[in-house]
Order: structure tokens, then C-alpha cells, then sequence
């Protein structure tokens, strides 16, 4: 595609323009993690920190079990997108491939899940956990984010295996497998990057959670996830900027890291959606 | 594929498993749960250490899991702590907090213990405000007074000597506000309160002014009276030095303390647990301390100890124990030293705090002016509705400031409000 | 084995539809649990009147106190004005933030997959990390924004952020911006992808200039893409919490207290569990009628 040279420059400004303003907010996170917490209570700001205090990452490190937060953000991820991902799986197979009885109702109740408020389920929620005793535990939050998350995944798997002609698997039954094993050894290793991106997606809906954390985890500081024990950060009584920062880098670093490997997925399981 | 989904799957299960069974492995050790705001706070928060270090030395197998919520918060997360069905062991609340949690019978009535142990309560600095429905269900660990420190380099420099009341106290704050090094934005601070955070912390702060001015929220019957012109005109002070940005706006209450002992405050209005921040600031050398400007000061109960109900009675046993170490003369007077401030116990021995605390007599004075008023922050008739009060009273406020109310209004507008809370 | 027990015709899906519910069935029993059975309890308190939700003790009588005092309540409907305003703003801003940046980054230009990374990591970044962010570059007294606007002469006072409901309504809406654009973005470009170059060279042939072929093969094109986004986008803002909560609490003055918002204070300041459900179900119900009238435009895509 020819351009011309004025066309190519005012692109390329434009997106280093656009890039940095939009990336600029984690820049300036990082700038007030490595500053010295007296020159962030003055005025004009700087820059760049003139000695940038890295060792605030290990300071943090030893003062605050971001580590164990970080574990059970994890924890309850895994739990919560394996439990969603085998039944959504399942179900969204079920609802591309199969007319059943009521399946549309239950297409459209999933689909009103998905517009639940948190603060809505998390009253009953906190009933039916207080209970049988799942306050402060893991399992409170792995299922209620499963909540969270099913809803979504059921959804955008079944697009998804919409999209799979069912060629694939009369071809595989015509060979002599059963349906199941046309789901397992057919559908499934075609659909992984679909299947990423879901779980990709479901991981981000369990890691991003707090209301739910907050609610059920609050004495159970063991089980604190990385959400609920940055924000005790900040409540906290001396507000110091430089050390929530240098938290805040350590607790997003992982998701971001998880984004950047599978970020290829998430658009190619998009797009395989959209693609007719 | 097959293989990959196979192995997360167990993988997931795995990391399950190995959650839930974790904990019961290390169960040899009894946990006793205690949460509070004081924790990592400098003075207070060593002392509560060194009595959780004498409960577990004196209690091998038992150890105590010391949480931390702010004070913002901590109403909310402990009625949720509570009501779900999780409350700490150790319950510490503040004293205006406590009573929805006693109403629900939520905390052990302690009156078989103190029998039992013979701890002496008689003489014990607020301990009345601790019964409910004539049982004792906490025990009181701080009765005290506002103290009021000023930098004594920032006043002098403007020719102005510490403030005796209302009026010297106001104009020496306006004096005080400036910008000194000329980028037009204010850097130092004629005074300092938190203006965000809870409505507990925030009603504190209100009414150092509304007190001084005669204003009461309700009477000894537990009538409101918020709608009198000595709260018209207590209102009107508070909103005097918000609105003018006398103090930082915006700040939380550990802030202004820190920007205080840092040296961009001039006048501070504290309690004792102030002094332990101010001595690790770098303007310790410059801070002065001294008699509050107000008349009566703020002060009276505090915070409280006590032990939820709904727990096993080998465990409020184990409780108690941490209790009776907290009450015992050996930390009452260790409370003195560490914490700076005046222990309720009539058997301390606070020669050892003056060594340390050279205005320890000027705390006992303030706490005594305080109680003789009546002063508490407890308003009477509205003590389970207390947050819910508290939230009510800070908002109108910000109303006041923000939208330059006149506070005759405002005081009307609280008084109804007030009253409806009162009649849920 | 050709035929026999497990031949399953699916292109006569009606037959054999018992492994259909066999396979439904453990998402069915889950979301029962999880969800319905959540919502119906949620529903049942909010015809009672109680404070605080102790599921194993008798119900209390029913009443309609609770809906009573929400429409009758200024603050339900202050909340419910945040909310549109929320909405509105936020969605349109994310939308056309996200449109404008994926056709950006869908040229082809060196750097484009990092440009395209960069575009979309505010998504990967935690809420209450967004919050801490822009807790601090809106600092009344030492933010960044403030130096800015100070600076560049927009003001001549520090804005006071967090104590001004206006101001605070404006950091919580950039700060949900900031969050909700990228998610568009991807989508958008998703979409893009899947229009066909040969659109583009038939239009250029017949002379269209880039606007042109914006407004008639792009838009057109992207509309279902769009639709879906929007309500996704909209429901989002609908449910959020963490923004809000951690940034400003729903204040000042409820200046941004979204329904969302009121619920969780009412549950779990107040304690009035009942009143609480109330507002949710009201909440959930608005939702539901707003999804469906933004479906009618994009039917088959959700």
C-alpha cells in the first residue's frame, strides 16, 4: 500500500502520540514507586526520580505479604476458571450442538447473569456462606467468582463452537468415535485458541474481583488476594505513595505478564468469532 | 490438547487441595484472632505487642494473628466480621462503636471473669461507659484528653504566641497558612484535620470547635439538640477553618499528624497518641506541647477491650487471659511509657511516664477536665446508631463547606436527620 | 462403528438431545447454586424487612416497606441519576476512545503489534491498581493534575479533587475511561479484521477518500461489533464497584454513588440487608430492560 511520506509521518506521530498518553497513567506509577517518599509531598513533580530508590521492592517485599496475596489471587483464579472452564465447556457445546428442551431459556438466564451486579449476589451470597461456614475461606471467593465468571464463558464458548462446522464431528463419528470423544479429540485441540482466550479472559474476571475479597475475606488475612491487600494498603494510616506504587507494580505485574504471552490469542479467538 | 486440558484440570484440583488441606496440617498451634486500627501505630501499637508477646510466652500453642484495618473502615468490616459469623476473638473496638455489637449480644458479658479473677475495676477511668444493660461487656482501655501542640519556631516567626482560646487560636491559623517558597500554591498549614475518611474520625475532629462553643449533640436523656445556637456557632468555626483551607483538605488523619511532626502544620489538636508520632518527625526539636485553647477539651472513653460471644468457652478462657494481661498493673503502667498516654487503671504507676513524657501531668489534666464536663464521644440516645450518625453529621458538613451553606440550616437539617436515625 | 447407539445425526440435532442435557447439566446445577438460587434469596429479602441476613432463622412477614421507601428515598434516586450520567458519559467516551485507537493501529505501520500491546494493557491492569494510579495523579494537594492545570493556566487554585462532587465524579469517570477503552478497542479491531480488503480497494478504485470509506464500509461494517461492545460496556459501568468504592466511597455528597454503590453501603454499612436487596433487584431489572432494548439493534451477536 503506497503512502505518502506526510500520510506515514502524522501515522507514526499519531501513535506514539496516542500510545504515550494512554500508557502514560503506568509510567507515572513507576516513577512514584522509585521516588523518595519526602520529595513526593512537593511540588513541581519530577519526572524522574533523581535517585530512583529501587530497593523499595524488596522493602515492600518484607513488609507485606505480597507474595501470599499474589498466591491466592492465583489460587482463586485457577480454581475458579478450571471449575468455569469445564462447565461452560460443556454447556456451550451443548447449547451450540443440541436443541434442548429449555435450552434457550437457559441461554437467556445466562445472558441475565452476566448483567448481575455484584453487590446484588453478594448479600445472599454472604447468607448462604456465613452458613456453611465459607466466610474467610477460599472457597467463598473460588465460587463466588465462578459466579462471576460462567456467564460469561458459557456465552462466548458457544459462540465460539458455533463457528466449528459440524462437519468436523460427523466426520469423527463416522469413523467410529463417540460424541464425547468427537468433543475431546476434535473440537477441542481446534478450538484452543478459542479456548484461551476464555480462559484468558475468566482469569482476568477472577484476578480483577474485589467486592467479592472484601466481603468474605476480611479476617482471614491469609487469604487476603492481591486486590483486598493493596487497598489496606491505602487506607492505610501514613499514606505512603512511593510504597503503594512500588505494591501496586508488584501486584499487577503478573496479569500484565500473563496479558503480554497471551495477548495473540485474545484477539485471534475474537476474531475467529467475527469470521464467517 | 486432550492431554494439556487433563493437566490443568488436575493441576487446578491440586492447587485446591493443597489450600484446603494447608492450614489443618499447622493446626497444632491455637489462633486467636485480634484485629485492630492501632496496629503499626507508633507507641499504642508497641504496647499491644508486648502484650501479645506476655500472652504467648505465657500461653506456648497459642498465638495470636494480629490484623490491621483502618480506621476509615473499621466499623463496617467488624459489624461484617461479626455477622458473618467470623467475629476476632479479641474484640477491640472504639468506644463509640461498641454498643451496636453489645445490642446484638455479640460481646461476652465479662462480669463472670472480673469476679472470678478479682480484677478491680472500681476507680477505673470510664469503665461506666463499658456497661450495657447493666453488664459490663468491655473493659475501658483509654480515658483521655486532647492535648495541643505547636511549633513553636513556625509561631514565633509570625510574632504570635500559642493561642488561649477561640479567637487568638483562629487568627494565629490564618497567620500561619502561607506559601513559602512562592509557587502560589500553600505549603504550610495553620492547623491540620482529616477531612476524608470515616464519619467517626471526622465528628472527632468537629467537635474539638463545637464543644468550645457550648455545642452538645444530644442531652443527658439522649434528646438531640443539634438545632441550639451553640452548635450554630460550633458549626460555623469548623467551617470557618475548612472552608479556608487552614488545614490540608483531602488528607486522612494519619497524614495531617505525619505533615504536623514533619513540620508543615503549625497547631495540631490530638490526642495522646500523638506524641510518639511527633518524635520520630523531623520537626520534633520545634513542637511544643500544651493545654488545649478550648474550654471543655475534647476527650473522654476511647477505645475498648472485650471478647465476642459467640465463641467456644476454652477460648474465652484463652481471652480473658489476654485481657487480664492487657488490665494487670505491670501493663497498665507499661501503657504509661510506651503509649504516651494516661492508662484508665488507678493502680499505674506513672512516675516512670513522666521520665518519657514530660507533659504526662498535662494529660492527666485534660483527661480530668474532660470527664468533669461530661465530655464523651458517645452521643447519648444515638449509641447504636453511632455510624450511621456519624456518616449523617460528616456529610452534612461537607455539604456546608462545599456548597457554602449557612449552618443555621445545616444545624436544622442534622437535627431532623438526627432524630430519624433515632427513631429506626 | 457406523450407526449403532452413539451415531448422532447433528444435522437432525431434535434427536438423541439427552447428551444435550447431560452435558447442560453441570453448568445447570452450578448456576443453580451459585446464581439462581442467590438471586431468588435476594429477592426474598428484599420483601422483608431485616437487617442483617441470617438465612437459618425464620422468615420474617412479608412487606413492601422496603420498595416503599426506595421510591420515595431522594438518595435511590440520586443514584440512579449517577448511574445514567456514569453511563452515558463513560460509554461514550470508551467507545469513541476505542474505535479511534483501533483503526489506528489497524494500518500497518513497524511497531504495530507493540503498538497494538500498548493500546490494550490498561484491560490487563487491576481495578484498584487503576485506583491507585489516579488516586494519586488527582491528589489535592501533590497530584500531577492539579501541577498540570496550574501550569497550563486552566485554574489558579488547586482543585480539591475528592472534596468537590463534581470533581470527583470527573476522576472517577476518567478513571473508568481509562479502564473500559481497551476492551473496545480490541473488539473494534477484532471486527476490523474481518471486513474485507477487497471493500477497501473497490472503494478507493471508485474514489472514495478515507472518510469516506470510514462512514459507508467501515462503520456499517463494525455496527454489530459496536452494538455488542456497547452493552457490554454499559453493563460493566452498571455493575462496578471496585472503581468507585476504593476511589471515592460513593462521595462527596453521593456525588458518585452509583445504584452499585447504595446497595453495598446500605448492605453492609447500615446493615439493613432487606432494603438493600431491594435496591439490587431494582437495579438488576433496569439493567435488564436497558440490555434488551440495546439487543433489539444487534440480535444475534449476544
Amino acid at each position: 500500500m503506497k503512502q505518502s511520506l506526510a500520510t506515514r509521518l502524522t501515522l507514526y506521530a499519531s501513535v506514539i502520540l496516542t500510545c504515550a498518553i494512554l500508557i502514560f497513567p503506568i509510567y507515572w506509577l513507576i516513577v512514584t514507586a522509585l521516588s523518595q517518599p519526602d520529595q513526593l509531598r512537593q511540588l513541581p513533580p519530577k519526572f524522574w526520580p533523581e535517585e530512583p530508590r529501587w530497593s523499595v521492592f524488596g522493602k515492600i517485599l518484607e513488609e507485606r505479604p505480597i507474595l501470599l496475596w499474589l498466591s491466592n489471587s492465583a489460587l482463586a483464579a485457577m480454581g475458579a476458571v478450571t471449575i468455569s472452564m469445564v462447565v461452560s465447556v460443556l454447556a456451550g457445546y451443548s447449547l451450540s450442538r443440541f436443541r434442548v428442551r429449555g435450552g434457550d431459556s437457559l441461554g437467556l438466564f445466562i445472558l441475565t447473569a452476566k448483567m448481575l451486579p455484584a453487590t446484588l449476589l453478594v448479600i445472599p451470597l454472604f447468607g448462604i456462606f456465613r452458613m456453611t461456614g465459607l466466610i474467610g475461606s477460599m472457597w467463598s471467593i473460588i465460587l463466588a467468582h465462578a459466579t462471576l465468571i460462567i456467564p460469561f464463558t458459557t456465552w462466548m464458548l458457544k459462540g465460539y463452537f458455533d463457528t466449528i462446522p459440524r462437519e468436523l464431528e460427523q466426520a469423527a463419528m463416522v469413523d467410529g468415535c463417540s460424541p464425547l470423544g468427537a468433543l475431546f479429540r476434535v473440537i477441542l485441540p481446534v478450538s484452543a485458541p478459542g479456548l484461551a482466550a476464555t480462559a484468558l479472559y475468566g482469569f482476568v474476571l477472577s484476578w480483577s474481583d474485589y467486592a467479592y475479597a472484601r466481603t468474605f475475606l476480611t479476617n482471614a488475612q491469609g487469604n487476603w488476594t492481591a486486590n483486598l491487600g493493596i487497598t489496606t494498603m491505602k487506607g492505610e494510616y501514613i499514606s505512603n505513595w512511593a510504597d503503594i506504587s512500588a505494591a501496586a507494580i508488584l501486584v499487577a505485574l503478573p496479569i500484565l505478564a500473563i496479558y503480554l504471552f497471551l495477548e495473540r490469542y485474545l484477539v485471534g479467538g475474537l476474531t475467529a468469532g467475527s469470521e464467517k | 490438547m486432550r492431554n494439556r486440558l487433563k493437566s490443568l484440570i488436575v493441576g487446578g484440583v491440586a492447587a485446591l487441595a493443597f489450600s484446603t488441606l494447608a492450614p489443618p496440617a499447622l493446626a497444632q498451634t491455637k489462633t486467636l484472632k485480634f484485629v485492630s486500627w492501632q496496629k503499626d501505630e507508633r507507641g499504642v501499637g508497641d504496647w499491644w505487642a508486648s502484650v501479645i508477646k506476655e500472652f504467648e510466652t505465657k500461653n506456648p500453642g497459642v498465638k495470636v494473628e494480629w490484623t490491621k484495618v483502618e480506621r476509615g473502615a473499621y466499623a463496617d468490616t467488624m459489624t461484617t466480621l461479626f455477622a458473618g459469623g467470623k467475629p476476632p476473638e479479641i474484640v477491640h473496638l472504639a468506644s463509640f462503636e461498641f454498643q451496636k455489637f453489645a445490642d446484638q449480644g455479640w460481646l461476652e458479658d465479662l462480669s463472670p471473669y472480673i469476679k472470678a479473677s478479682g480484677l478491680n475495676l472500681d476507680g477505673w477511668a470510664g469503665q461506666s461507659s463499658c456497661q450495657w444493660k447493666g453488664k459490663p461487656v468491655c473493659v475501658m482501655m483509654l480515658y483521655f484528653g486532647n492535648i495541643f501542640a505547636y511549633n513553636e519556631d513556625m509561631l514565633k516567626k509570625e510574632g504570635l504566641s500559642p493561642p488561649t482560646n477561640w479567637a487568638e487560636y483562629v487568627a494565629a491559623a490564618r497567620k500561619l497558612t502561607k506559601d513559602t517558597n512562592g509557587d502560589g500554591i500553600p505549603d504550610q498549614f495553620g492547623t491540620g484535620h482529616e477531612t476524608k475518611g470515616g464519619g467517626g474520625q471526622y465528628l472527632s475532629e468537629l467537635m474539638n470547635y463545637t464543644l468550645d462553643a457550648g455545642g452538645r449533640w444530644t442531652d443527658a436523656n439522649g434528646k438531640v439538640t443539634i438545632n441550639t445556637p451553640q452548635m450554630i456557632e460550633g458549626l460555623s468555626r469548623w467551617k470557618d477553618v475548612v472552608k479556608n483551607s487552614l488545614t490540608p483538605r483531602d488528607l486522612s488523619a494519619g497524614e495531617t499528624r505525619q505533615m504536623f511532626a514533619d513540620g508543615r502544620i503549625a497547631m495540631k489538636l490530638d490526642g495522646p497518641w500523638l506524641y510518639p508520632i511527633i518524635q520520630r518527625g523531623k520537626a520534633k526539636d520545634q513542637i511544643k506541647i500544651a493545654a488545649p485553647p478550648f474550654n471543655p477539651p475534647l476527650g473522654g472513653s476511647s477505645n475498648i477491650l472485650g471478647m465476642a460471644s459467640e465463641i467456644p468457652a476454652d477460648t474465652k478462657k484463652l481471652v480473658w487471659d489476654f485481657i487480664a494481661i492487657a488490665t494487670s498493673d505491670k501493663f497498665q503502667t507499661d501503657y504509661a511509657t510506651l503509649a504516651a498516654s494516661t492508662p484508665p487503671s488507678p493502680r499505674a504507676k506513672t512516675e516512670g511516664a513522666k521520665a518519657a513524657t514530660p507533659h504526662f501531668d498535662l494529660l492527666v489534666q485534660t483527661a480530668q477536665a474532660a470527664s468533669k464536663a461530661g465530655v464523651d464521644r458517645i452521643p447519648k440516645g444515638l449509641e447504636i446508631q453511632y455510624n450511621e450518625f456519624a456518616k449523617m453529621i460528616m456529610e452534612e458538613a461537607q455539604r456546608m463547606i462545599i456548597q457554602d451553606l449557612d449552618p443555621r440550616a445545616v444545624a436544622a437539617t442534622m437535627q431532623a436527620k438526627a432524630e430519624a436515625i433515632q427513631k429506626q | 462403528m457406523a450407526g449403532g447407539r452413539f451415531s448422532l445425526d447433528l444435522a437432525r440435532p431434535s434427536r438423541q438431545h439427552w447428551l444435550g442435557y447431560i452435558l447442560l447439566a453441570p453448568a445447570v446445577l452450578l448456576i443453580a447454586a451459585i446464581i439462581v438460587y442467590p438471586l431468588f434469596v435476594s429477592v426474598d429479602l428484599s420483601f422483608q424487612n431485616v437487617g442483617i441476613a441470617r438465612l437459618d432463622q425464620p422468615r420474617r412477614p412479608f412487606t413492601t416497606a422496603n420498595y416503599e421507601r426506595l421510591f420515595g428515598s431522594p438518595d435511590f434516586w440520586n443514584a440512579c441519576w449517577v448511574t445514567l450520567k456514569l453511563i452515558l458519559i463513560v460509554t461514550t467516551a470508551c467507545c469513541l476512545l476505542g474505535l479511534g485507537t483501533a483503526l489506528l493501529v489497524n494500518n500497518r505501520f513497524k511497531g504495530r503489534s507493540l503498538a497494538r500491546l500498548l493500546v490494550a494493557m490498561p484491560w490487563a491492569v487491576p481495578e484498584v491498581i487503576a485506583v491507585v494510579i489516579f488516586a494519586w495523579i488527582f491528589d489535592s494537594s501533590f497530584g500531577l493534575m492539579n501541577w498540570i492545570f496550574l501550569s497550563l493556566g486552566f485554574i489558579d487554585k488547586t482543585i480539591n479533587w475528592f472534596s468537590d462532587p463534581t470533581a470527583a465524579f470527573a476522576v472517577v469517570a476518567t478513571t473508568m475511561i481509562w479502564k473500559g477503552y481497551p476492551f473496545v478497542s480490541i473488539m473494534c479491531l477484532a471486527g476490523l479484521q474481518s471486513i474485507p480488503e477487497d471493500y477497501y480497494a473497490a472503494a478507493r478504485v471508485d474514489g472514495a477518500n478515507a472518510l469516506q470509506r470510514l462512514i459507508y464500509i467501515t462503520l456499517p461494517n463494525l455496527r454489530p461489533v459496536l452494538g455488542v461492545t456497547t452493552v457490554l460496556v454499559m453493563l460493566w459501568i452498571f455493575r462496578d464497584f471496585s472503581i468507585i468504592y476504593v476511589l471515592t466511597g460513593g462521595g462527596p455528597l453521593k456525588a458518585t454513588q452509583t445504584l452499585s454503590i447504595m446497595t453495598y453501603e446500605q448492605a453492609f454499612s447500615f446493615f439493613r440487608m432487606g432494603y438493600a436487596s431491594a435496591v439490587g433487584v431494582v437495579t438488576l431489572v433496569i439493567c435488564v430492560i436497558a440490555a434488551k432494548l440495546m439487543m433489539r439493534r444487534a440480535p444475534d451477536t449476544l
